[in-house]
């Protein structure tokens, strides 16, 4: 009786400890098989091993005249675009992370609005920036004649638009970079009588170059994945990438062409995993340990130069930028397309029309909303339980599910939605339902695709928490979930709810996931306005475009409140 | 007379329809524009006010990608099919996919254009043939018109991967003799554009970015007939045709309202509405819309169904080698 009572707390409090640390583990990991595992899995065990899959069906891929051009145009359009991006961005963040120039964080906002915008966006607006109907030329007088091709519809006209979407990319990578930079090391060069070019060169450049290599790499796997862009002006350009390609053959062929699918899938999937498999090499022996804790960066003093340099950066930016979607918005206003835009011809209806009267539309918004909403807030949970079991005793297994999380970020999209309908298009085991065709699939596609972007800024967040917190609650006994709810969540939610919202905005804006993912009921933002414009039907798609952007902006503004108490390198734009 | 013959025709239709009293949701899987989806669903309803009818609308071969996949995973959505061309119907009756509807009265229509076994049902006639911007400087009349470089430079076709009627002109035009699968290859070589559905011709000759096009005759007339800088030709050698075909799938979970569906379509009023929007009526009696010239002086190209859906994949995978997509 006595040896009962004794051992009985013994086996609660084994009981207890295995509903801590262990039973969240099992609920990572069966998250991470669900969503990594089985659906990755799947593509390869189709490719390689189903009938018609296996190496003959990649040799029969290779030797296919579309497949060829696709995979040339793929890795063509990324490389040039990553280039160009690498220059563009390289040289803005040094100019901006280094010199005196004023208002830094608005400037940085203003870059980061070319990535915050969806490529399928940015391409419609361009499109009727730069068309022979553009209404804001036509205004202007200046206007191609009819028959033109629009310029955008060509193999420059997909790179420029690539590159000007990695941009940011290139750009913030450079901004943490320089963060880093110890101020010792410059004006030590300074003090031996450097000037700034001679500083630029041979100290900061060198020192900066694994992060030009950093950002070179990840727009490389960006614009590789990019859906948007190449579709929508490399379509009529004929200059089909292979993301474009897959997405063609499955949408008008279905299921049937699934194992042709999975090869591609695998083809374009390996390449961007090589890629940042490279790049994090290549980053790991070209770097140089510096000493010294992050301090203020460098302030070069621009002198007389200094307004004529802020005016030409905005004068760009409003350029790329503000300039298609004016564009887009002009052509919101016309009651048809072509017609010109005045006072007399501009109306309100499709605005009226997306937002009011077509049921798909309305139900495009709700939908959208609530699986980024849906989609940021389990991400934040996830990497709040992720960090915390990184930590403990199951830091392995934690790290294993952060990896496979960083994979799936780096493969393309479209890979991934391809996937999920491998794994999940027939009936679940046991249940006889499939989740095809439902939000449930999209919203695996979206946590599987966007997990790594809400575990970054969480990451940063549980590195700078002192452990000495977390062993002074369980030396006062407190267990694992009281210590993850009181002493984690509180400190980890600021981190947090800025990941969640990076994962919100990104999940707003995708098309790539939801292409071929969407069903009567489930349908996306992204592929509503896709869909109009790949129907004809441009007025639309530019109200609906706007209005999407609006809540964008509104989203980043939220962010910024958000993020005004968060330490650096977590808000993108801010210092 | 024939005015009074239709009104009488419409009253017995409505009172048919209101005695069935049908009454649920109905999901319609339609290639039809939007706008035109719209109102031939809002028309039924309104005959039809214990229906409601949701439906989704893509381009045939996107549509029936989604319908094939819903399938395979075992929840089809879909009640009624609205899509451009027979030979996917054919496929799907094949297959046994399709529900008959015996009870359907096909007698007002020329035998041969309906399915005999009243598994689809043909609602319009819509041919595809040539479209130019009234600036353009070359009024092609023939196919063969579209051959000359500074043409094919500024001509655009719908894809067959995006349209129904596109695959049909592409099969009926690759068996034309002196067309064949070399008039496909000379506009690829000389840079003509196949993308997207006819909606996207439209707006691409419409607005200039192009100066020719394949079109389907109803967006390019009725679009002409509002202002649109386009004009329609009929090219000497024929136009392809499809007659965007109605069916109820096996599957559907409200099989009357999907009969009251592909009844109201076929009757009298819903041939009427059909005309009104500007598409050229299945039914012989019901007239013609403005613009387009009298049936019989239209040469349609002779085209072998049963050939088509054996060549389907093969044919689709040519073009897309030629054009990329």
């Amino acid at each position: 009786m006595s040896d009962d009572a004794r051992a009985a707390p013994d086996r609660w409090s084994g009981l207890r400890r295995l509903l801590g640390e262990p039973l969240l583990l099992a609920l990572i990991l069966l998250a991470a098989l669900v969503l990594f595992v089985l659906p990755l899995g799947s593509v390869g065990r189709l490719a390689l091993f189903a009938t018609g899959g296996g190496s003959d069906a990649f040799v029969a891929a290779l030797s296919s005249r579309s497949v060829q051009r696709a995979l040339w145009h793929s890795l063509e359009s990324s490389a040039l675009a990553a280039t160009l991006a690498a220059v563009v961005g390289g040289a803005l963040g040094l100019l901006i992370g280094l010199s005196d120039l004023r208002g830094r964080v608005a400037l940085s906002f203003a870059i980061l609005m070319l990535i915050m915008i969806p490529p399928h966006v940015t391409a419609i607006a361009w499109m009727q920036m730069l068309g022979p109907s553009s209404v804001l030329l036509q205004a202007l007088g200046m206007a191609p004649a009819p028959g033109t091709t629009n310029p955008l519809y060509s193999r420059e006209g997909v790179i420029g638009l690539l590159a000007l979407q990695q941009v940011p990319i290139v750009y913030l990578t450079m901004r943490a970079a320089l963060r880093t930079l110890p101020r010792d090391l410059a004006e030590a060069a300074r003090v031996n009588g450097a000037g700034p070019g001679r500083l630029l060169i041979r100290v900061i450049l060198p020192l900066m170059a694994p992060a030009m290599l950093a950002g070179f790499a990840l727009a490389f796997v960006s614009a590789l994945g990019n859906f948007g862009v190449p579709a929508l002006l490399g379509i009529p350009g004929r200059y089909v990438t292979l993301p474009v390609l897959m997405w063609q053959r499955l949408a008008s062929s279905g299921p049937s062409v699934l194992v042709d699918m999975a090869v591609l899938a695998v083809l374009i999937g390996v390449l961007a995993v090589v890629a940042v498999s490279a790049q994090m090499r290549l980053t790991r022996a070209w770097s140089v340990a510096l000493i010294g804790p992050p301090q203020q960066p460098l302030r070069l003093t621009l002198g007389r130069a200094r307004r004529f340099v802020e005016v030409g950066l905005w004068a760009v930016l409003a350029l790329v930028v503000l300039a298609p979607m004016l564009a887009m918005l002009a052509t919101a206003l016309v009651p048809t397309y072509g017609v010109r835009l005045s006072l007399q011809t501009a109306t309100l209806d499709h605005f009226r029309e997306v937002i009011f009267n077509q049921v798909v539309t309305v139900r495009a918004f709700a939908n959208s909303a609530g699986l980024s909403i849906v989609a940021g807030a389990v991400v934040a949970g996830l990497a709040l339980a992720l960090g915390a079991l990184q930590r403990g005793p199951f830091g392995g297994s934690a790290r294993a599910v952060t990896t496979l999380a960083e994979i799936a970020y780096a493969v393309p999209g479209l890979v991934i939605s391809v996937a999920f309908i491998i794994a999940f298009l027939k009936p679940l085991p046991g249940l006889g339902v499939s989740i095809y065709g439902t939000h449930w699939i999209i919203l695996g596609a979206y946590l599987a695709a966007f997990l790594a972007l809400g575990l970054k800024p969480v990451g940063v967040a549980y590195a700078a928490l002192d452990p000495a917190l977390e062993d002074a609650a369980r030396v006062s006994g407190a267990a694992f979930w009281r210590r993850l709810w009181r002493i984690d969540a509180p400190l980890i939610a600021p981190a947090a709810a800025s990941g969640a919202v990076l994962v919100m905005l990104t999940a707003w804006n995708e098309v790539t996931l939801s292409s071929i993912l969407w069903a009567r009921g489930t349908e996306t933002l992204g592929t509503v306005i896709f869909n109009y414009e790949d129907g004809g039907y441009s007025t639309l798609a530019s109200a609906m475009s706007i209005v999407s952007v609006l809540a964008t902006l509104a989203l980043m503004v939220l962010l910024h409140r958000v993020g005004r108490n968060l330490p650096p390198g977590i808000i993108p734009w801010r210092d | 007379m024939r005015r009074m013959i239709l009104s009488t025709l419409a009253a017995l239709t409505l009172s048919t329809a209101a005695l069935a009293d049908v009454t649920g949701n109905l999901v319609l899987y339609t290639s039809q524009p939007n706008e035109d989806a719209q109102k031939t669903v809002d028309a039924f309803m309104a005959a039809n006010p214990g229906v409601t009818v949701e439906w989704v609308r893509d381009g045939t071969p996107k549509i029936m990608a989604k319908f094939r996949a819903e399938l395979e995973a075992g929840a089809p959505q879909a009640d009624v099919l609205l899509i451009a061309d027979s030979v996917t119907m054919e496929g799907l009756k094949a297959e046994g996919l399709l529900m008959a509807h015996p009870d359907a009265d096909i007698s007002a229509y020329e035998p041969g254009i309906m399915d005999a076994d009243k598994s689809w049902f043909a609602t319009k006639l819509i041919t595809t043939g040539i479209v130019y911007n009234t600036s353009a400087p070359v009024q092609p009349a023939s196919y063969a018109d579209l051959t000359a470089a500074d043409v094919t430079a500024a001509f655009m076709m719908p894809s067959p991967l995006a349209s129904g009627a596109a695959t049909i002109h592409m099969v009926a035009l690759t068996d034309v003799p002196e067309l064949g699968w070399g008039f496909y290859e000379t506009l690829a070589k000389q840079g003509a554009v196949a993308d997207g559905g006819n909606g996207g011709v439209l707006k691409a000759v419409a607005g200039g970015e192009k100066l020719y096009g394949f079109l389907v005759d109803f967006l390019a007339i009725r679009e002409a007939a509002k202002g649109a800088p386009v004009k329609f030709v009929f090219p000497t050698e024929g136009v392809s045709a499809v007659s965007e075909p109605v069916a109820i799938l096996a599957d559907t979970k409200n099989p009357d309202a999907a009969k009251a569906f592909v009844d109201f379509l076929i009757s009298a009023p819903g041939q009427q509405l059909t005309a009104d929007m500007g598409y050229l009526p299945a039914h012989p009696a019901i007239a013609p819309p403005e613009g387009f010239p009298a049936r019989d002086t239209i040469k349609i190209l002779p085209f072998d169904p049963a050939k088509a859906l054996t060549d389907e994949a093969a044919n689709k995978a040519r073009f897309t080698e030629m054009f990329g997509g």
